[in-house]
Parts: C-alpha cells; structure tokens; sequence
C-alpha cells in the first residue's frame, strides 16, 4: 500500500519513484531555460551581413542546451541518479536563511546597515544558533556597527544608513 | 637579464609596507577560509573581492593572490587534524596526514605539508617568471580564432573532469554562458535577457553570482555535525621533522612540484588532480609506498607540494594568455577585470610593472605561509572551536556586505539570493558547480572572439579549420568531449568533496 502511494506515473506512463521528481522537474525547468534563451535570441537578430548578429550564441547555446537536457532525460531513465546521489538538504534550514536574507535584504534601504544587520545576526545567533543573549548582543554588535565602521571608516567602502527619519537622524 | 631586472624592480614595489600589509593579510584571510567549514576558495576569494575595491590595483590583486595560495594551505590543517578537508586540493592530504595525528605526528605533516607548499609555490613562481615573456609574446601572436578554440580546450578539460556525468557538467558550462550573456551585446550593443530592466543592462554582477551560486548554497545545503571534533593543536616541539622524515620528503617535494606545475599550465584541471595523481605517483616511486595510507610522511609532502605548486603554475596561463585555467583562477580573472586591468599578453605590455610587482609578491606571499602558518597552527584550530550556526551567521553576513558592496546596490543582494537558491538546486541535481563559474567569466571573452573571428571570415566557419593551431585545439576539445574512454576521472569520494566541482 505505501509503495503503490510512493510511486506515481510520468508523461509516458512509467512509474517514477518519489526520488525522481526532483530531477525531472529540474531538467524540465532547464530545458524551458533553453526554450526561452532560442525564442528570445530570434528577436535579437541571429545573422546580418556583417556576420553573425546578437541572438546567434544565445540561439546556439539554446538549443545546445535542450539536447543535453534530451541527453540526461535519456541516461536518468537508463540508470537513475536516484541511486547515485545529488545532495539532500534539510528544508527548514533553507527557508530560515532565505526569509532572514530576503527580510535584511528589503530593510538595507529603510533601517540601514547597523540596526538591520544588528538584528538579522541576533535571529541568527539567538533564536538558531541558541547562543547566550549576552554573547549574541556583543557578537550582533561587533557585526553590525564594528564592520559598519570597518567598512566606512578603515576601507572607505560605504554601507548603507538608514533613511526613516528618526532612525537616519540619530546616524544609523 | 631584462626579465631580472623587471622582477627586481617587482620586488622594488612589492616590499613597500603597504603591499606587504596586503600579503600579509591575504595570507591570514586565505588561511581562515581554508580552514573555515562551509566556505570554499571559489566563494571566499569572490567574498572579499569587494574588500579590495578601493585599493590600488597592485595592492587588490597581491592581496587577493595570497588568499588564493592562503586558501591551500588552510585546507591542508582541517585535513591533517580532522580527516575533513577544507578545500578539494588537499582531500588526499587526508589519508596520511590524518593517520600521523592518530599517531601523534600533527606537527610533523604540518610542518612538511608546509615546506612543500613553500617549496612547489616557489619553484612554480620562478617558472611564471621564465615562461612570462616569451608567452607572453607567443601570446600577442593569438588571434581570435586560436583564442575562441584554446577557451574550448580549457571549459571541455574541466567538463570532462568535473563530476560523475559529462553531460551535466556541459549544462552547467551551457548555463554559465547564458548568464554570461545578460546585459548588453558586446558587438551590436543590443539589450539581451534584461526583462526591460535597467540595471541589467550592464549584466548580472560577477561577485553577486559566484557568492551565491558558491557560498549561499554550499551554506543552505551544508550539515553541520559532520565537522563536529576539534583535535588538539600540535605544540611547538611538536612541529620539528625528523632527520628520515626530510630524507623521505625530498623526493615527494621535486615529484609534487613537477606534477603540479606541469598540471597548472593545462587550462582545465583544478588542484585536486593535480595532488591526486601526485599521490598516484608516491604510491607507484616511493620507496615507502607500502606504508602510503598509514601514515606515510610521502602521502603528506607529494600532493601538499602539487598543489601550491598548481596554484601558482595555474597563474601562468592566466597572466600570458588571459585564460584562467580553474574555478578559483576565473575568480582572480573577475578581480582583474573589475580593476579595470585584462590578464594576458597586453599585461605586460600595458601594466609591466604592476604584472611584476604581484609576481614579485608571490614569492613573498610564499615566504609569509612558510613564517606564518606552522606558528600559528593553535590559532586556526581554535577558529574550529568556534560552533558552525555562529559562523553561518557571521559568513551571511559577509555575503550581503560582498554582493551590496560591489555596485551599492541591494538589487545585488537578490541576485545573490536566487543564485544561492540557484546553485543549491543545481547540488540536488548532482550538476557540477565549477563548469558555470568558468565559462561565466569566459562567456564574454568567448562569443567576443567567435564574432571576431567570423567578421574576420565574413561569417564563414571556414575560419576554424583553415587556421591550423585552431583546428588541432578544436580536435582536441572534441576528443576530450566525446571520449568516454578519458581516463582522468577523479574518484567518487574526491567528486563529492570539491568545492572547485
């Protein structure tokens, strides 16, 4: 019974085990890249007469890469990666850094570097690294304003300062 | 004698304080990468570019070179103290060094692994200086046909090596250039890929990329506990070889810089072949090779010896003929390019006494590790000490700062992220990484040529076959592309480990 539930059918009818997912949709993904790259290179001109135009390697490399894609699709049915192993990762690690990145990424502009930085290391070494507060706030801090002012002031490199009134007032 | 009289003056402008404040610090930042867990050469090199943004080109690019050689020598103590190696090159290391700590001999394969570092980088190093000008020269003769078909020779070499399947890995190289085309057309100066956005006109950043792809991913996808023992550090009496232990080294030291150097000047081929088939050679000319895998010093100093002496004999393509012959060198090339300065026989025409100074402070780089590393071996063991989600944390961190600081732009910061998400992908589907960093760098250059080259023709490929130095390097590339009987494949063990694949 769990087996009939772990398997499920392709587009040809064959059964594919739940591991093999992955990879077809990654490889469908990438052919749709190569589709993409073929169509949108020949708007771009593929030969002039000066020889050949902006969308001839793009449309070469298009189609390149849906032959290999065909190629791969070929070799996983014949022997599957399944069996041979990509890398696995744990989900939730994945989510928690991409919406802790994505979140300090959107705020850079509006709280700045210091106080955005300060709490992006805080969720990090607090709430997942589970490290003492006292230690998470002196480390957040060193982080935040020391590479702040490592950036600014010792490699003249700029980082951005916040831009919401009270908080670009007080130089954040 | 003009050679020597250039390299002095090299070494005239290198040995100012600050170029040797820039080496130095390389040299530490290099070596904390390679020890660092979750952090390969590729992205950390890429990482600290912005770092050198605002110094002058000589001072960027000495200091970026010593992260480069820095890196390998820090590979090597995680490898010897831990059995986990820190960068691909020093995976071999492993087998022995790691049974010599068992054994309480640390010190002892640090120290070697140290020497022959020093000595491979060295002596590869005189071989840049030897080979520079005549290549150099040899170089200027390239046209664009013989340069479109050498970029095929080294992108099909590392396909082929990179890996369990070729055919994944020339997606991966497929993709690279297809990123690599974003931006603005270099010939016609027509928008391609942009999405009617204007920041990509100039195309994706380099640095926003490489981090992702490397560095965001190699952090999402990595397990921590795997990394979880932390050995002792040897003490100083510790370190001293033996009389018999220099006397089993030589040996592994002149076969290692020889392999090494010799398989640096072939674009393509990444340091852990290099130490891999220096390991092969100990086990077939040793005269210890019975005791190889049980703790057999020549197990330490062969490969330790390849693959500085890779490293720096890797710079000689890049600096003569501007093709950057691994993952990690294209990293370099990138640094190069956003100096504003293009590796190549121009280099030397253009810039001579900034391509001297930064191969002057090769040497002293080389001497730095020497000095530095085996003193200091406590230190970058007590980094290891240091638990992985406070580093993960704090090496996030540092990807925001690299990808914001290049153009000051948070857009970059997205671009890292899907890339990251991007490259954590391509791990799942078992697509090898080092393929797309090579031809992203290469892309440009390559279809710049391949234009060039049919302009030259009036669009006719005849170009190819009638120019005979293009068409044996064409063949080339097609037989290394379409043997299945290649028989440099690298182990499955070592595939897995390399952060250059």
């Amino acid at each position: 019974m769990q087996l009939e539930e772990a398997v499920s059918n392709d587009a040809t009818g064959r059964r594919v085990p739940p591991g093999r997912w992955p990879i077809l949709i990654g490889q469908a993904i990438i052919a749709l890249v190569g589709l993409y790259a073929f169509l949108g290179s020949l708007s771009l001109g593929l030969w002039s007469s000066l020889g050949p135009g902006a969308g001839f390697f793009p449309a070469v490399l298009g189609i390149f890469l849906m032959v290999l894609v065909a190629l791969w699709f070929v070799q996983e049915r014949a022997k599957p990666t399944v069996e041979t192993g990509g890398e696995t990762f744990d989900r939730a690690q994945v989510w928690a850094v991409i919406a802790s990145l994505v979140i300090l990424a959107a705020a850079l502009p509006f709280l700045g570097f210091q106080l955005s930085v300060f709490a992006f290391l805080m969720y990090h070494l607090s709430f997942r690294a589970r490290i003492g507060r006292v230690k998470a706030i002196v480390i957040s801090l060193c982080g935040s304003v020391g590479v702040f002012y490592l950036f600014t002031t010792v490699l003249h490199v700029t980082l951005p300062v916040a831009t919401l009134p009270p908080l670009s007032m007080i130089g954040l | 004698m003009d050679v020597l009289n250039e390299l002095m003056m090299g070494f005239a402008a290198a040995m100012t304080w600050q170029n040797l404040l820039f080496a130095f610090v390389g040299c530490l930042l290099g070596t904390v990468i390679g020890v660092l867990p979750g952090i390969g050469p590729v992205a950390g090199i890429a990482l600290l570019i912005p770092l050198t943004l605002n110094l002058d080109p000589a001072g960027s690019i000495i200091m970026l070179c010593a992260i480069f050689y820095g890196t390998t020598y820090g590979g090597t103590i995680t490898s010897v103290l831990l059995n986990t190696p820190g960068e691909a090159a020093s995976a071999i290391t492993a087998i022995d060094g790691y049974q010599m700590t068992k054994v309480g001999r640390a010190g002892v394969a640090l120290t070697i692994a140290a020497v022959g570092s020093f000595i491979g980088g060295t002596i590869a190093t005189v071989g840049l200086v030897m080979a520079a000008k005549p290549l150099g020269s040899l170089g200027l003769l390239i046209g664009p046909p013989e340069f479109f078909a050498l970029v095929v020779v080294g992108i099909s070499l590392l396909v082929a090596l990179a890996g369990r399947s070729m055919v994944r890995a020339l997606i991966s190289g497929a993709l690279g250039l297809l990123i690599s085309m974003i931006g603005i057309d270099p010939v016609m100066g027509a928008p391609r890929f942009t999405f009617g956005m204007e920041r990509l006109l100039d195309g994706v950043s380099f640095v926003a990329v490489i981090v992702g792809i490397f560095g965001l991913s190699e952090i999402l996808s990595y397990r921590p506990g795997k990394n979880q023992a932390v050995t002792q550090a040897p003490g100083m009496r510790a370190l001293l070889p033996t009389r018999t232990d220099w006397k089993r080294s030589t040996p592994a030291f002149a076969r290692g810089t020889g392999i090494g150097f010799a398989m640096g000047l072939i674009p393509g081929m990444t340091g852990s072949v290099s130490s891999l088939l220096s390991y092969g050679a100990e086990k077939k000319f040793s005269k210890h090779r019975d005791e190889l895998g049980q703790g057999a010093i020549e197990g330490v100093a062969g490969p330790e010896t390849a693959n500085n002496a890779h490293a720096n004999g890797a710079l000689i393509p890049l600096f003569t003929l501007g093709i950057p012959a691994s993952p990690t060198i294209a990293v370099l090339m990138g640094a190069f390019l956003q100096q504003g300065l293009t590796p190549g026989p121009t280099l030397f025409a253009e810039h001579s006494t900034l391509a001297w100074t930064i191969i002057a402070s090769l040497f002293i780089g080389n001497i730095l590790l020497l000095v530095l590393n085996v003193p200091l071996v406590g230190l970058w063991t007590s980094i290891l000490k240091v638990p992985y989600p406070i580093l993960a944390g704090l090496i996030l961190m540092f990807m925001v700062v690299g990808a914001y600081t290049i153009n000051f732009s948070v857009f970059d910061v997205f671009v890292m992220i899907i890339f990251g998400l991007v490259g954590l992908g391509l791990r799942r589907l078992d697509i090898p990484l080092a393929p797309m960093v090579l031809t992203l760098v290469l892309g440009p250059l390559m279809e710049r040529s391949l234009r060039e080259s049919l302009d030259i023709s009036h669009g006719s490929f005849a170009i190819f076959l009638d120019r005979p130095i293009t068409m044996v390097l064409l063949l080339i590339a097609l037989a290394i592309v379409c043997s299945p009987l290649l028989k440099l494949r690298k182990p499955a063990a070592l595939v897995a480990e390399d952060p250059e694949s």
